[in-house]
């Protein structure tokens, strides 16, 4: 997902959810910034480098694959981005290994996600924010881990982008190519994606960076075989996936407030999206690069506010001039990713997973 | 860069670092080392690549590609251990085929460092320039068998040399402690 869902459509599911529109800014503002956090970011800050929440693409091509740059980019990618759905999930007759990158793959409504939104609850609402975040990216992100692994990560060249034209849905084949700096081509369906490279270990191999930024798109539906599904074709219908996200954070949010006993997986609040369903799923469907825009007029109606644009140096200051930075902006931030970071490790961690390292018992954090 | 890294790199660097002090020292000798060590790197490489076949990549979808790599390098390996006289014309052209890769791609992620603002862009710069000089003086040199002795114990002693200067860095990425 990319800054439209994360930022201007947090903030409009944060409305909806009750929350006033200084409360909602701070909530999207911090789901946001899980995508910034990095720690070249916080090193410059001089806050706790533990607390990254992102890699660059500069760390990740120096970032090394051995076992411990390895857990190191586990750490990040599966607590925030692709949070895995079931770390005790079977798959008949495969190694150890194998299994061990297989459980770390992304998916919504699992054991983790509930266990994320929990956490968030009570704490501040920089927190929430990164509760909303890692929600939202498990349905964008569903089917690839946070770890890098070509046996789990890779695709082939059967893509094809399903599209309704006249109210028929036809397919087109996908052509990727793997220059970074060439904007996707939505009208011939011509899209950037990492290089193929035969490593298991190899930085190319992390999350969904074989299937470009497919998953980052809301209305991109898309059939292709997963490396780790037997030949099985896939189909990824995002338009469903983002709507369910939405709802879902609405949700979230609801029990973060107190308006809710319990947070449950699979429970949406579709009726609470019932007046907007239309206005929702236009945006959600429009085929546009970034939806941005139409989330943010979206978010200003319901609000009658103004949303303010997303700046990355906002609460630097603020953080490096106070004296007690836990009462600062990005200070909670940083307990919050702490204590988000420490969590997730440490149920891969007690599930005999050894991927995101070991992590001590009485922090809870994830120091080595 | 934990201490462990730092550590390992400073040791693989001094053993890079004798390795090619012995090649200078008797270039004949010197010159079988490294086509044996080139045969004994294809035969790790293939069997590396048969294990993760057999143990990881056939569970996945063209899974196949890892096996018939493995048995090509395989292939490889015992061949090239298997020649008592391997024209040194060849051992060249594989050194060209290292050090111009290695020096295209450390010149891109200098390129790339120095737009993201790094400081690290010129290190890779010069890093990269090396590299490229090597691949040249191999080209230069291709008839002269001998001289691929001379420039592989160079490229040597130069990868030793920066894999122990890297270990003292003070790298921006600190890894959890």
């Amino acid at each position: 997902m990319q800054e439209d869902f994360h930022y201007y459509a947090t903030y409009a599911a944060a409305i909806l959810a009750g929350y006033t529109h200084k409360e909602s800014l701070d909530i999207a503002y911090s789901a946001q910034f899980v995508d910034l956090c990095s720690k070249t970011l916080l090193s410059k800050i001089k806050a706790p480098q533990k607390a990254a929440t992102t890699q660059l693409q500069l760390e990740m091509m120096d970032a090394r694959t051995d076992m411990v740059g390895l857990q190191d980019i586990t750490r990040i990618w599966a607590s925030f981005h692709f949070l895995p759905k079931d770390l005790y999930a079977e798959k008949a007759k495969r190694p150890k290994g194998y299994m061990r990158k297989y459980r770390l793959i992304c998916g919504p409504n699992g054991e983790l996600v509930k266990k994320t939104v929990e956490l968030a609850k009570g704490r501040t609402l920089q927190h929430a924010g990164i509760a909303m975040h890692v929600l939202a990216d498990t349905w964008a992100h569903s089917y690839f881990a946070g770890t890098p692994s070509l046996v789990i990560n890779n695709t082939n060249d059967e893509f094809y982008e399903l599209i309704t034209i006249d109210g028929k849905e036809t397919e087109r084949k996908i052509k990727f190519r793997h220059n970074p700096g060439a904007d996707d081509d939505l009208d011939k369906s011509l899209y950037t994606n990492s290089i193929y490279q035969g490593s298991e270990d190899s930085i190319m191999n992390l999350g969904h960076g074989r299937a470009g930024h497919l998953p980052d798109y809301s209305f991109a539906k898309y059939s292709y075989l997963p490396a780790w599904d037997d030949y099985n074709a896939m189909i990824k219908d995002n338009p469903s996936d983002y709507r369910k996200a939405f709802c879902q954070m609405i949700r979230a949010l609801r029990f973060l407030r107190g308006d809710i006993e319990a947070f449950e997986t699979d429970e949406y609040d579709y009726e609470l999206i019932a007046p907007h369903e239309e206005r929702i799923m236009q945006i959600i469907t429009k085929r546009q690069l970034i939806a941005s825009a139409d989330w943010r007029a979206f978010g200003e109606e319901l609000s009658g506010d103004t949303v303010d644009d997303f700046d990355i140096n906002r609460y630097q200051d603020e953080y490096m001039a106070v004296e007690n930075k836990d009462d600062s902006f990005l200070g909670k931030f940083i307990n919050g990713a702490i204590l988000h970071k420490g969590m997730v490790c440490r149920q891969i961690f007690e599930s005999g997973n050894m991927l995101a390292g070991y992590v001590g018992e009485e922090k809870g954090t994830a120091d080595r | 860069m934990t201490a462990v890294q730092r550590i390992r790199e400073v040791i693989s660097g001094l053993f890079m670092f004798i390795g090619a002090l012995l090649l200078l020292t008797d270039p004949e000798y010197g010159y079988l080392l490294v086509v044996y060590l080139l045969a004994f790197i294809l035969l790790t490489m293939g069997i590396r690549k048969l294990y993760y076949y057999f143990t990881m990549a056939r569970y996945m979808v063209d899974g196949k590609e890892s096996l018939y790599i493995g048995v090509i390098l395989f292939d490889f390996g015992a061949l090239t251990g298997s020649l008592t006289d391997i024209p040194k014309f060849y051992v060249l052209f594989y050194l060209i085929g290292i050090h111009a890769f290695s020096g295209l791609v450390e010149v891109l992620r200098a390129r790339e460092a120095r737009l993201q603002g790094a400081s690290s862009w010129k290190f890779k710069l010069i890093h990269g320039m090396v590299d490229l000089l090597m691949a040249i003086i191999c080209i230069m040199f291709i008839n002269e068998g001998s001289i691929a002795v001379l420039i592989y114990a160079i490229g040597l002693i130069y990868s030793a040399v920066l894999k122990i200067i890297s270990a003292f860095r003070k790298t921006r990425f600190v890894y959890i402690q």
